[in-house]
């Protein structure tokens, strides 16, 4: 993983389409304008792609040519994403491919309606980021633990944001009595939330808003183990940096919420039980 | 798009795109006189694959491990119950796990265990990998043998054996080269035809590699 390039960067594509492969050269005829192609790019050009695959409906070989033209479409905007950097600046890749120094760590869902760096404006480069379902930061979880540690550690990041969603299907699964197998031990963590919180939560008669507030809840327990660990209480002590956010994204507006979690106070709280700077 | 009529059934679908597009530039024009016009200057933002289109997981040096629980969870999710219909392992090229993974000193922490896999890549392939002399082409090419092995860690994956037979899940590795921004196939997972660009096959001690009509082993 690297900050360098946000996935959804390098597939982002532009309303011309200038080099499309066989399977798209019909669109080079409709591509006389930027807005023919902008506008046929999807109707015409991919005729096969509608919005939600029915592919219990579809016969063997359009199966295979939609999933042979939706992964075409990939490399085709990557081509062009990479040739509009370079427009732009030459030197762009050489930059890029020099090193990162990122300011900010992102531990978000992996939900594709939140593209990090498309919903914060940030730049390949500018953010660490690790994904997973429900943005859970569990101290077993060697994954999110070495993300963390190397984000702290050796890229020195100044931000921690660990940022949750409204509709989170995760916390969703997390309150309904569904045995989902290999999901259980994953989202166990989230019913724990509940439970460290249940006083709280069990006030609210309206399902939907018991739901929102338990997905607040458990980013503001992700941030509460994130300064759990060694690596950000050490840094803390020593730099004055990382600090750690709390945010929550809205899928009916697209604004980012502040929890204003309070870090220091947190940290503060947390070392009570969890100190690890090896100092009283 | 949605709004659109679907293109006939019968009859020419580039005259139909063609007069559609007509209809949609003189609709657009009338609404919002500046609209072309700033098109043209290039101030158009860009149109990105959407929001919705997407689910992702990001870990460091894109390492799938079978017993790790975070991956398989995000793996479960999508196959299972999202239904994704491709599964894609991208690595990269100037990867610090790689460069981590390559070097002999301990990274520290928690970091060495979960470079673990990229250690066991780096001894299987050691004589492919000290022959290369630029330490950052052997990085690159430890970065495209961690993804060949990501994905056959993929393959191996019961949820997703499933959705292979069921419905035709299509597994694929790939690489962004960070000195160009462009994504390389790398011709790995059960896409079949799909082929690497310049249609190379990668041996372990051996590289096929197909021009035009000709084809040349070269062994490395």
């Amino acid at each position: 993983m690297r900050a360098a390039h946000p996935a959804s960067a390098l597939l982002s594509r532009s309303f011309s389409i200038s080099k499309p492969r066989p399977i798209l050269a019909s669109n080079l005829n409709c591509a006389a304008t930027k807005s023919s192609s902008l506008t046929f790019s999807r109707s015409i050009q991919l005729p096969a792609l509608p919005s939600v695959l029915n592919w219990r409906t579809m016969d063997k070989s359009s199966i295979s040519t939609y999933l042979r033209q939706s992964h075409d479409r990939v490399f085709e905007r990557n081509a062009e994403w990479a040739a509009q950097q370079r427009a732009k600046d030459p030197d762009y890749f050489t930059k890029l491919a020099s090193g990162q120094s990122p300011e900010y760590l992102w531990i978000g869902c992996s939900d594709s309606r939140i593209p990090a760096e498309a919903i914060t404006g940030l730049e390949p480069g500018e953010a660490f980021i690790h994904r997973n379902i429900a943005n859970l930061v569990c101290n077993v979880d060697l994954n999110a633990m070495s993300v963390i540690e190397y984000a702290i550690r050796h890229l020195q990041v100044k931000h921690i944001v660990v940022c949750g969603h409204y509709g989170c299907g995760g916390v969703k699964a997390a309150m309904h009595p569904d045995d989902l197998g290999l999901l259980n031990p994953w989202l166990r963590n989230i019913r724990d939330v509940y439970r460290q919180h249940e006083a709280e939560l069990d006030t609210f008669d309206d399902e939907a808003r018991r739901y929102n507030r338990l997905v607040e809840l458990n980013v503001q327990e992700q941030c509460r183990n994130v300064i759990k660990t060694a690596a950000l209480q050490q840094s803390f002590e020593e730099k004055g940096f990382p600090i750690v956010h709390g945010w929550v994204f809205g899928l009916h507006d697209g604004i980012l919420k502040d929890l204003e979690i309070g870090f220091e106070d947190t940290l503060a709280d947390v070392k009570k039980i969890y100190n690890l700077t090896g100092k009283n | 798009m949605a709004d659109q009529p679907p293109p006939p059934d019968t009859g020419d679908a580039f005259e139909y795109a063609l007069s559609s597009n007509n209809a949609w530039a003189g609709y657009k024009g009338h609404q919002n006189p500046d609209f072309f016009p700033k098109l043209a200057s290039g101030q158009a933002p860009q149109i990105r694959l959407q929001p919705g289109d997407v689910f992702v997981h990001r870990n460091i040096a894109n390492i799938v491990s079978p017993t790790d629980i975070n991956t398989s969870a995000v793996i479960e999710y999508a196959v299972a119950h999202l239904k994704v219909k491709h599964v894609v392992l991208a690595g990269h090229t100037s990867c610090g796990g790689a460069a981590a993974a390559l070097g002999d000193s301990r990274v520290g922490g928690v970091l060495d265990t979960w470079l673990t896999p990229l250690k066991a890549i780096k001894a299987a392939h050691g004589e492919e990998l000290s022959s290369i002399s630029d330490a950052k082409e052997r990085a690159t090419r430890i970065a495209e043998l961690n993804v060949d092995a990501g994905v056959k860690i993929l393959l191996a994956n019961h949820v997703i054996q499933e959705a292979i037979q069921d419905r035709g899940l299509k597994v694929k590795g790939v690489i962004f080269d960070i000195g160009s921004g462009r994504l390389r196939d790398l011709g790995v997972g059960n896409t079949g035809d799909a082929g690497a660009p310049e249609g190379t096959v990668r041996g372990k001690h051996a590289m096929l590699v197909f021009r035009g009509t000709n084809a040349a082993m070269k062994v490395t």
